[in-house]
């Protein structure tokens, strides 16, 4: 008997706006796939790339970083850090051989739930689609 | 051998030690194998005699201004290592009027080992085009043309072309050859942090296994810390026990960094570094 494969997805999400954001979805009842594990980051700036490779050699399929709409950073300029640094991060990422569509980051606002919920669907349905990362 | 050269760096360093400009005087003497070069610090004008320079120079002495901060030094810099005086400046590692760089024209380093010197010219040499270095106090030997012989991204390119699974196997395979001795870090220009991640134990980073995973996030990470930053005087890939092709992650980030931010790391003291600046209207292709 198989067992379907479920994609392990961690979320790194901004205390401002994404957080709020998945807060949103879940007060509003709106349903999305339990794969990933939020971890609450105090802007999307504190994201290390370094956590993000941790966590792929832990065993994450793939990671999510959200933060704050560009210019409404709560720092006011922390997710341009952010943006700079993983558009770089993506690319390296992809030429040692771990595909640049695992990580993925967006931008959700405090009110846009709807969107968060469509979001998290989306990337466990496009993680599915790659099937288990190849383990070192 | 270039002996007019040899002779304008030492009268140089025994007249900035005479006069006491300089406490010290970092360069070059020969190894003990008498074929190859070594590093040599000087702070007696008569020990000034024993300075050379030649194809076998290939360190980078502007890492060990980062052990001497505060004192005043000489360095010998060839063009490709006075990248890594701008970073240096740029970062506010060290300051412009504690160094007196001797700037050297450059001929190529070829490739070496212990007792042996070959013909073959590095792989940085061959796709180099600086005349000279970009900032000096002192030129010894002048300038002297530089033709590149190699596109500089042409092997990145060609591992780019591969297919995900074939590059994730050779970087398995390079990584799991690591033995993590840190060289590549001790020699970089760059890597000056006072405790490295990869050696903190709260949080364990990296961890203590020798193993391809762990590996790898200690050469990704160090690569992603130099991107920006990496000065390509491919210091870590000659030392390299393993011969793991560092310079393919080193190069790869600094095409990335001048496709996305139009920037090159140690040309200009003054720039700011990619990931301390940010234009509000730049898109990345991210969250959009």
């Amino acid at each position: 008997m198989s067992v379907e494969y479920q994609p392990k997805v961690i979320g790194f999400l901004c205390n401002w706006c994404s957080y709020a954001g998945a807060d949103m979805a879940g007060t509003s009842r709106m349903g999305y796939p339990q794969n990933i594990r939020i971890i609450r980051v105090p802007c999307s700036g504190r994201v290390d790339p370094l956590f993000i490779l941790k966590c792929f050699q832990s065993g994450a399929d793939g990671v999510l970083v959200s933060g704050c709409h560009p210019g409404d950073c709560h720092y006011t300029e922390g997710n341009y850090h952010t943006r700079r640094r993983f558009a770089l991060l993506r690319e390296f990422l992809d030429y040692l051989g771990i595909a640049k569509e695992r990580l993925r980051v967006e931008w959700v606002s405090a009110s846009e739930g709807q969107r968060f919920a469509e979001l998290v669907s989306d990337f466990t349905a496009e993680l599915t689609e790659l099937g288990p990362r190849s383990k070192v | 051998m270039d002996t007019e050269l040899i002779q304008q760096i030492r009268d140089k360093a025994r007249s900035l030690l005479e006069e006491g400009t300089v406490e010290g005087v970092i360069g070059y003497e020969r190894a003990s194998d008498g074929v190859t070069a070594r590093p040599f610090f000087a702070y007696k004008p008569s020990a000034t005699e024993r300075l050379i320079f030649d194809e076998t120079c290939a360190h980078n002495l502007v890492k060990y201004l980062l052990d001497r901060r505060g004192k005043k030094m000489a360095v010998v810099v060839k063009p490709c290592d006075s990248r890594a005086i701008n970073l240096l400046l740029n970062e506010g590692q060290i300051e412009r009027d504690k160094v007196f760089i001797i700037g050297v024209g450059c001929p190529g380093m070829v490739e070496t080992s212990w007792n042996h010197k070959s013909e073959t010219l590095q792989a940085k040499c061959r796709s180099c085009q600086l005349s000279k270095p970009l900032v000096y106090d002192f030129l010894a030997g002048g300038e002297l043309e530089r033709q590149a012989e190699e596109e500089t991204y042409s092997d990145v390119v060609e591992a780019e072309a591969e297919s995900l699974a074939t590059r994730r196997e050779f970087w398995l395979e390079q990584f799991g050859r690591c033995i993590r001795c840190y060289a590549c870090r001790q020699v970089c220009p760059g890597c000056y942090c006072p405790v490295c991640f990869a050696e903190r134990l709260e949080p364990l980073w990296v961890g203590i296994r020798i193993a391809p995973e762990e590996n790898e996030l200690w050469q990704t990470i160090r690569s992603f810390h130099l991107a920006g930053r990496c000065i390509g005087c491919n210091e870590c890939e000659r030392v390299c026990p393993v011969g793991i092709p560092l310079s393919l992650l080193n190069r790869k980030l600094e095409k990335d960094v001048k496709e996305l931010f139009a920037f090159q790391a140690g040309l200009d003291a003054d720039e700011p570094p990619p990931f301390a600046t940010f234009k509000k209207e730049e898109k990345l292709e991210l969250g959009e």
